[in-house]
């Protein structure tokens, strides 16, 4: 028989799913204030990753310890070990992504796991240009959304792991795929693609928060006709890459969402699309309820150094040169950090932070002056930063009250290759390649800036460059980690190191912190591992 | 679209000669199933643009071993050369790749498996008169160990006649400041395994070998093999040299027909010591 349901039992079914929405679109707007809970991939839409608690802080932070540890599930998929998850925390349960794609609910307090789901994802699934990672899930009322290395969204019950609906983003056999953590507004949830190395168009996309139907979809490289498209040739724009896969910010009182777009394609040889190549290696503004593109500004017109601008968006307000302003700062790839102004999109400044030897200057307008003999060749050429960047996708930190831009550096140069490339779907199309110096010709650093000005205040050397990203916390910290495996925690104003852990693995996350029982706590994945910190 | 490389490519092969006579005959027949005699050109060259700075031009070796080998110690089968050019060997200087995509890195195996039909390199001189000097005048063993024997501060030498060309084992003797063994991993990327350290703590000066560093401490083993670990900020100097070896120049100290000797012998050093009954 199948289940005799009343009408009765019906309505307090209903009343009970009300009951359990945990996170609505109010409580995502005043995430950044909140400190117990970590709502979103950045900490609040701001993206200053920075946690407002002191309990924590540079008087005690030595007898810092771990309190809980888990140890992820073990995956199928080959060569899907690397971790970049950032945790959510809501009411004491904490949700994570794990290989492939998977989710998972533990109990904030203790570390025990409540559920675990893992998409089906197929053996073959294609990854052209990166690893098979996951950053994080997005919550929005009581639902989880995460998207998979094959193309697809879903949405999932926060209390049991089951899911809601799913929605196919895109085709992986292509290229196209996600590793980014969606981003939920007022009833949507916004998503953007990897797959440039690929030769894929990118774009970013909407999606009701209920219904898993598709609102908008904006291409960023435009079409013939469309605005920017007198920046490609021919069916060059078809291939342009643009590829938008880490999670941009939102600006509440202007209503504009911020993302960011990666390289055009192929990456290293730009004699086969000649221009600027907008919105390649772009920040864009755009209308949540419709994608329409208020303004953009371009970091690296036409890159051919695959300088993704896929670093996170930060939103700072401050006084800049007597004028009082709301901004996007972004350390990007190529080793300038910028400021554009978020309501116009007008360039503010731009300073290097990290050794750089392609441009002279970044002029008046925010366009870089290039140097001479920087571009990939087919004897090679040696270009600093390398590919990587002089920094990635790990996140940098904002301490709004000091206003000190903190980010992880990598130190590296590249001798960069050109090749021809034909596009054949689903098959890298890249133009090239790069051999990275590395080993002890390459090094990391967590920078303080001056967030208004770009000004490098201290520098932390780290043994090599990182692959994971900063926190800073209103205790006067800044939390990072290493290759090598360690986590640890820098004086805010000198720099130095106050504690540190060894994880015993390869950190390539970033931390992030909450509260529970009205204890702060700390946490970062090392390997496999998440460890969960706190005083007691 | 024609590719700009292809025309290079034939160049270089017509130039080079370096592929088997079979490859530009009609007759060709590939050393792995399926491959054309121009999948091997193409192998060839991203080979030269991937491989050769370790393995040489013409895959004879340098910093990683020749591959004029018929059988690879790492590749038993062709899948396991596809697994090697794909993701490296932990715990040597081989790297992944991954920027040839996987019709790219079946190309690079074909050409890698052409070599194995050239002749391998003769020896220079007479190994046993070499095992001599190695174990005598040599005083090797002091630093490397060889099938078992010898103390481990220096590069392990039970498989060096595998992994090292003549040419690198006689610049190794004569010249050991000119190149290092080198580690490859995913978190360092290419790292000197033997890079010379000199630290000055409270407790007295220490020269030695790195084993691992990091951020906030350096471990060594110095000459007699012992391992001190160190606190960064605790020294009061410390120095990476290098542009120096702890291995002795034995230009000066053995004859010419002794380093031949002594390089036919290291070549002759191809696996572990047998099991005893």
């Amino acid at each position: 028989m199948k289940n005799p349901v009343t009408p009765l039992l019906l309505i307090a079914l209903l009343i009970a799913s009300t009951a359990s929405a945990r996170v609505p679109y109010t409580r995502l707007l005043a995430d950044e204030a909140n400190g117990d809970d970590w709502l979103s991939y950045s900490g609040g839409y701001r993206s200053e990753r920075f946690s407002p608690l002191t309990q924590i802080n540079r008087a005690n932070v030595a007898a810092l310890k771990v309190i809980w540890a888990y140890q992820m599930q073990p995956t199928d998929l080959p060569g899907a070990g690397l971790q970049e998850t950032t945790p959510l925390v809501a009411d004491g349960i904490m949700y994570l992504t794990e290989s492939a794609s998977s989710v998972t609910a533990l109990d904030a307090r203790t570390g025990r796991l409540l559920w675990h789901w893992a998409p089906d994802i197929d053996q073959a699934v294609l990854h052209i240009g990166f690893p098979k990672v996951n950053r994080g899930v997005a919550i929005l009322d009581d639902t989880l959304y995460v998207a998979t290395l094959d193309a697809r969204l879903f949405a999932l019950d926060a209390g049991t792991g089951a899911v809601r609906w799913s929605a196919a983003v895109a085709d992986n056999s292509v290229g196209f795929s996600l590793t980014l953590a969606p981003l939920a507004l007022d009833g949507r949830i916004i998503v953007g693609v990897s797959g440039a190395e690929a030769g894929v168009r990118g774009f970013i996309d909407a999606y009701d928060a209920k219904t898993g139907a598709r609102q908008w979809r904006t291409y960023t490289v435009p079409a013939p006709g469309e605005p920017g498209s007198e920046t490609w040739q021919g069916d060059s724009w078809q291939t342009g890459g643009g590829s938008t896969w880490l999670t941009g910010s939102y600006d509440p009182e202007l209503d504009l969402l911020y993302w960011t777009t990666g390289n055009p394609a192929p990456d290293w040889n730009g004699d086969l699309r000649p221009g600027d190549n907008l919105f390649t290696c772009s920040l864009l503004a755009l209308d949540p309820a419709t994608g329409a593109m208020r303004w953009h500004f371009q970091y690296t017109p036409h890159d051919t150094h695959d300088w993704d601008a896929n670093q996170i968006p930060v939103l700072v307000d401050g006084e800049v040169n007597g004028r009082q302003r709301r901004m996007v700062a972004l350390a990007n790839r190529n080793a300038f950090y910028y400021l554009v102004d978020r309501e116009s999109g007008e360039f503010v400044l731009a300073a290097p932070y990290s050794r750089q030897t392609w441009a002279a200057a970044i002029d008046a307008s925010g366009r870089p002056v290039l140097l001479p003999g920087n571009e990939p060749s087919e004897e090679g050429t040696l270009v600093w930063p390398s590919l990587q960047g002089a920094t990635n996708w790990f996140s940098p930190s904002y301490n709004p009250q000091s206003q000190q831009f903190f980010v992880a550096n990598r130190r590296m140069g590249s001798v960069y290759y050109k090749a021809d490339a034909e596009y054949e779907p689903g098959k890298p199309f890249m133009g090239g390649g790069e051999q990275a110096l590395s080993g002890d010709d390459a090094a990391g650093a967590v920078l303080a800036l001056d967030g208004l000005t770009g000004r490098i205040q201290w520098q932390f050397p780290l043994q090599s460059p990182p692959w994971s990203g900063v926190m800073a916390t209103a205790g006067d910290l800044v939390f990072g980690s290493t290759n090598e495996g360690y986590f640890f925690a820098l004086d805010r104003v000198t720099g130095d190191p106050l504690w540190r852990f060894n994880t015993g693995d390869h950190i390539r996350t970033n931390p992030m912190g909450f509260a529970v029982d009205g204890r702060q706590r700390v946490a970062i994945t090392g390997g496999r591992t998440l460890f969960v910190f706190g005083l007691e | 679209m024609r590719s700009i490389l292809s025309a290079a490519v034939v160049a270089l092969v017509v130039l080079s000669g370096a592929l088997p006579a079979s490859a530009a005959d009609q007759a060709f027949v590939s050393p792995i199933p399926g491959l054309t005699a121009q999948d091997l050109a193409a192998g060839q060259q991203l080979f030269r643009l991937h491989c050769a700075r370790c393995h040489g031009m013409l895959g004879e070796g340098g910093e990683g071993p020749s591959l004029k080998r018929a059988r690879l110690q790492h590749a038993a089968d062709d899948e396991a050369l596809f697994d090697v050019i794909t993701n490296g060997i932990a715990g040597t200087g081989m790297p992944a790749t991954w920027s040839p995509n996987d019709a790219e890195r079946w190309q690079i195996a074909g050409y890698v498996r052409s070599l194995g039909a050239l002749p391998p390199e003769p020896m220079p001189g007479d190994p046993e008169r070499g095992r001599l000097v190695y174990e005598t005048r040599g005083g090797c063993g002091s630093c490397h160990i060889a099938a078992g024997a010898g103390r481990g501060v220096g590069p392990e030498l039970t498989e060096v006649g595998l992994r090292r060309n003549a040419g690198y084992l006689r610049r190794a003797l004569v010249n050991p400041d000119a190149d290092y063994p080198m580690l490859s991993s995913q978190i360092t990327g290419r790292i000197n395994a033997f890079l010379t350290v000199r630290v000055v703590s409270a407790d007295g000066e220490f020269e030695g070998l790195r084993v691992s560093e990091d951020e906030f401490s350096i471990q060594m083993r110095d000459l007699s093999g012992v391992i001190h670990s160190f606190d960064k900020r605790s020294l009061l100097s410390f120095d990476k040299a290098f542009d120096h070896s702890l291995m002795p120049g034995y230009d000066a100290t053995l004859s010419e027909t002794d380093v031949n000797d002594v390089v036919s012998y290291l070549m002759t050093l191809r696996g572990a010591p047998q099991e005893a009954p």
